[in-house]
C-alpha cells in the first residue's frame, strides 16, 4: 500500500484564480518558444550509415551492375522477397540478373540478404519510405532497385567495417 | 401583416397543445409544449409586451422546460407497447363522458370569446411611439403599489418549494457518502 | 430602400458571425499548436489559412449517420437547436455607432437595438442548451444521454450566476438596451467602462467570463463532451453536417459571449480618449476587444484540465451564485452612493 502524502495548499492557492493566472501565463510564454515540429516530408530525419532502410543493387562505376545472380540472397531472404532469374554475359564476370525483383511488401528489412551477398552487389540504402496505390506497384524490379555505389557509399563502407571484425 | 403573425402564432400554440396531449412520446410532449410557449411569447411580442416575451422564453423555455425534459428523460418509461395497451383499456362510456366534458367547455369558451367585444386593432401597440416596452411602468407598478402581491407571490413559491421538498425527501437509511477533500491522504496502489 | 440596407446589414453581420467562427477553429487549432510547441495545420493554403475550407468540404463529404433506434425526428432537430439560438443572438449586438457605406446610410451598426437586448440574448442563448439535451437523449446511447445531462445541468446552474452578473451591469447602466449600455459607457474615458467600476466591475467581469465558459461548455467545463469518459459526449453519435452544425452553434455561441462581454464589461466599441470617433475605428476597437475575450476562450482551453462534476456543481451554486448576489448587492450600495 503507498500512501501518498498531499500537500496542504496555501489560502490563494485554493483561491483558484491566481494560480489559473499563473497557469495562462506560462502557457503564454510557452506560446513564443522555438517550436519542435519537424516538417516530415521536406525535413526528413537525417539518416546514418547504421540505418537499415529498403534493400538496393549496387551498379559499379562502369555501368554494370555488381550482381552475379548467384541466389545466396535469395536463399538467405527469410521473407521470399527476393526472386532472381539469371543469364550470361560476354564480360569477364559471366552472369547477371536478367530480372531480379523484390517485393518490399513481403521484406522485412531484416538485411541478411546483404550479409549473404559475396559481391558487395546488395545493401540496405537509407531509403525508408514506401508507398502505392497498387500492390503490384511495389514489387520493384531491378531498373527500380539499382543505385550508384556513391549513393550507397556510406553503407558500403559500414558493412566492409563491420566485416572486418572478422 | 399582423394579423396574419398573429394566426401563425395562434396557429402554433393550438396545434403544439394539441400535440402535448397526444403524442405518445414524453419527450415528443415536452418538445410540443416549448414551442406552444414559443407561441405565446410571440403573441406576446405582437401585443407590444417584448419584456414578457423574452421573459416566457428566459423562464420557461430555458429554465422550466430544460428541467421537465431532465426528469421525463431519467424516469423509466416503461414499454411503449404496455402502454398504449392500457390506454385502450378505456372504457367506451369513460370515452363518451370525457368528449362531452371538454366539448361543452370548449363550447363554454367560444361563447364567452364570441361575446365578448375585442376592440378591432387589438395589435395597435406594435411599435408604439417613443419605445417598445412600458418596462418602466411595469416596474414602477411591480415595485410600486403592488409591491406587497409581488412580494406575497415570491413567498408563495418559496413555501411551495420548501414543502414539495419536505413531502418528497424520504427517510434516510444510510448517511450520505462525502467526497473526500482534495487535501487528504489517498490511499491506492501505484 | 430601408429592406434592402437591412438586407446588406444581415448579411454582413451573419457573414461576419459565421466568418469568425470559422477563423475559430483554425485558431483553436493554431493556437492550442503554439502551446504545445508544434506548428499546426499549415498545408491548405498559405500558413494553413483554408483549412477551415477544407474542412467544411469534407463535413459535407462525409458519411451521415443515424444510429438504429435514434429517435429520427428529435435527432434530426437537435443541431438545428444547437445551432439557431446562437446565431440569432448577434442580432441585437451593437458593433459601432453611426454607419456610413460608399455614401449609403446604414444607421447604427446592428440588426436591431431591442429595448430588452440583453434579455433576448440570455433568453435565447438558454435555448441552445436543448441541443445539447435532446441530441444526448435522441442517439440512443449511453454516453450521449450521459452528457446531454450533464450538460443540462450544468448549463442551468451557471446560467444563473450569468444572468445575476449581467444584471449588475443593467443596475450600473439603468438599461437593458445593449446600445445604451455602451453609450453609458462611451464618454472618451476608459475608465468609464463598467469593468473599472471599483470592486463591482471586477468582481462582475471575471464571473461573468467564467460563466460564459461554463454556459458554452468550453473548456475546463465542457462536461457535455468529455472525451476520456464519454467518448465524445452528446455528440458522440453525429457525423457529417449534423456534427459540423452542433460544432459551428458552439463556436457562433462563443462569438457571441465574446461580444457580450465587451459590450457589458469593456465599454463595445468605445474607443479610448475618441468619443467621436468614426465607425471604422469604432468597429475595429470593438474587433480587438472581442478577439482578446475569444483568445482567452482558446488560451484557458489549452491551458486548465477539466473540473470534476462535483467541483463545478459546487463552485456554481456555492460559491458562483453567492458572490454574485452579494455583487449585485455591492453595485446597488454603489449606485447610491454615487
Amino acid at each position: 500500500m503507498v500512501v501518498v502524502q498531499r500537500r496542504e495548499l496555501t489560502f490563494w492557492e485554493r483561491m483558484y484564480l491566481p494560480e489559473i493566472v499563473r497557469g495562462l501565463v506560462i502557457t503564454f510564454k510557452k506560446m513564443f518558444e522555438p517550436r519542435v515540429t519537424r516538417q516530415y516530408p521536406e525535413q526528413a530525419m537525417p539518416t546514418t550509415a547504421v540505418t537499415r532502410g529498403q534493400p538496393r543493387l549496387t551498379v559499379k562505376d562502369d555501368g554494370n551492375i555488381a550482381c552475379v545472380s548467384c541466389g545466396l540472397c535469395e536463399a538467405a531472404c527469410p521473407a521470399y522477397a527476393i526472386t532472381i532469374d539469371g543469364k550470361e554475359t560476354d564480360r569477364f564476370i559471366e552472369r547477371e540478373p536478367e530480372r531480379f525483383d523484390i517485393d518490399m511488401l513481403r521484406c522485412i528489412l531484416c538485411g541478411f540478404c546483404e550479409e549473404a551477398c559475396p559481391k558487395e552487389a546488395i545493401f540496405m540504402s537509407n531509403e525508408l519510405e514506401l508507398a502505392n496505390t497498387t500492390r503490384e506497384g511495389l514489387v520493384y524490379d531491378m531498373e527500380q532497385l539499382k543505385r550508384s555505389t556513391s549513393t550507397l557509399q556510406p553503407r558500403i563502407d559500414y558493412v566492409r567495417k563491420i566485416n572486418d571484425r572478422w | 401583416m399582423v394579423d396574419l403573425l398573429f394566426y401563425v402564432a395562434a396557429a402554433l400554440c393550438v396545434l403544439c397543445a394539441l400535440g402535448v396531449v397526444v403524442s405518445a412520446n414524453p419527450v415528443q410532449s415536452v418538445l410540443m409544449l416549448l414551442g406552444s410557449f414559443v407561441g405565446i411569447s410571440l403573441i406576446y411580442l405582437l401585443a407590444g409586451f417584448q419584456f414578457l416575451a423574452a421573459i416566457q422564453i428566459l423562464v420557461y423555455g430555458g429554465a422550466i422546460m430544460v428541467l421537465f425534459l431532465f426528469v421525463v428523460m431519467l424516469l423509466n418509461q416503461g414499454d411503449p407497447a404496455v402502454l398504449a395497451s392500457e390506454q385502450g383499456l378505456l372504457s367506451k362510456a369513460q370515452l363518451a363522458g370525457g368528449l362531452a366534458v371538454a366539448g361543452s367547455a370548449l363550447a363554454l369558451l367560444l361563447a364567452a370569446v364570441v361575446r365578448t367585444e375585442i376592440p378591432r386593432p387589438i395589435f395597435g401597440y406594435l411599435w408604439p411611439e417613443g419605445g417598445l416596452d412600458p418596462l418602466v411602468g411595469m416596474a414602477q407598478a411591480m415595485f410600486g403599489p403592488y409591491v406587497l402581491a409581488f412580494e406575497g407571490a415570491s413567498v408563495l413559491l418559496l413555501t411551495t418549494a420548501v414543502g414539495v421538498m419536505t413531502l418528497a425527501k424520504r427517510q434516510r437509511t444510510k448517511p450520505s457518502v462525502k467526497a473526500a477533500p482534495l487535501s487528504s491522504t489517498t490511499e491506492g496502489s501505484p | 430602400m430601408p429592406f434592402l440596407i437591412l438586407l446588406i446589414k444581415a448579411s454582413l453581420i451573419y457573414g461576419g458571425l459565421l466568418v469568425t467562427a470559422a477563423v475559430m477553429t483554425l485558431a483553436e487549432r493554431k493556437i492550442s499548436a503554439r502551446i504545445q510547441l508544434r506548428i499546426g495545420p499549415n498545408r491548405v493554403g498559405p500558413g494553413g489559412v483554408l483549412q477551415p475550407l477544407a474542412d467544411g468540404v469534407k463535413f459535407i463529404l462525409k458519411e451521415e449517420i443515424t444510429p438504429d433506434g435514434a429517435n429520427k425526428g428529435i435527432f434530426r432537430l437537435a443541431p438545428i437547436m444547437a445551432a439557431v439560438p446562437a446565431m440569432l443572438t448577434v442580432a441585437v449586438i451593437p458593433f459601432a455607432g453611426e454607419t456610413v457605406i460608399f455614401g449609403l446610410d446604414f444607421g447604427l451598426l446592428s440588426l436591431t437595438d431591442l429595448d430588452i437586448g440583453l434579455l433576448f440574448v440570455l433568453a435565447f442563448s438558454g435555448l441552445s442548451v436543448y441541443g445539447v439535451i435532446l441530441g444526448g437523449w435522441a442517439s440512443n446511447s449511453k454516453y450521449s444521454l450521459l452528457g446531454g445531462l450533464r450538460a443540462s445541468a450544468q448549463m442551468v446552474s451557471y446560467e444563473l450566476s450569468l444572468i445575476m452578473t449581467a444584471l449588475t451591469v443593467v443596475a450600473l447602466s439603468g438599461s437593458m438596451d445593449l446600445r445604451e449600455i455602451v453609450e453609458v459607457q462611451n464618454t472618451g474615458n476608459p475608465l468609464a467602462w463598467n469593468c473599472f467600476t471599483p470592486v463591482v466591475g471586477q468582481v462582475g467581469l471575471v464571473l461573468f467570463v467564467i460563466a460564459t465558459f461554463a454556459e458554452t461548455n468550453r473548456h475546463p467545463f465542457d462536461f457535455a463532451e468529455c472525451e476520456p469518459e464519454l467518448v465524445g459526449g452528446f455528440h458522440t453519435e453525429y457525423s457529417s453536417m449534423k456534427f459540423a452544425l452542433f460544432f459551428l452553434g458552439e463556436y457562433c455561441a462563443m462569438t457571441v459571449m465574446a461580444c457580450l462581454t465587451t459590450v457589458l464589461f469593456l465599454g463595445g466599441y468605445s474607443v479610448p480618449f475618441w468619443e467621436d470617433a468614426p465607425w471604422m475605428v469604432e468597429l475595429a476597437t470593438f474587433m480587438a476587444k472581442t478577439s482578446f475575450f475569444l483568445f482567452l476562450f482558446i488560451w484557458v482551453r489549452w491551458t486548465l484540465p477539466r473540473f470534476r462534476y462535483d467541483q463545478l456543481m459546487n463552485l456554481g451554486w456555492k460559491v458562483f451564485l453567492p458572490i454574485a448576489l452579494a455583487n449585485l448587492l455591492l453595485a446597488g450600495a454603489f449606485i447610491s452612493l454615487t
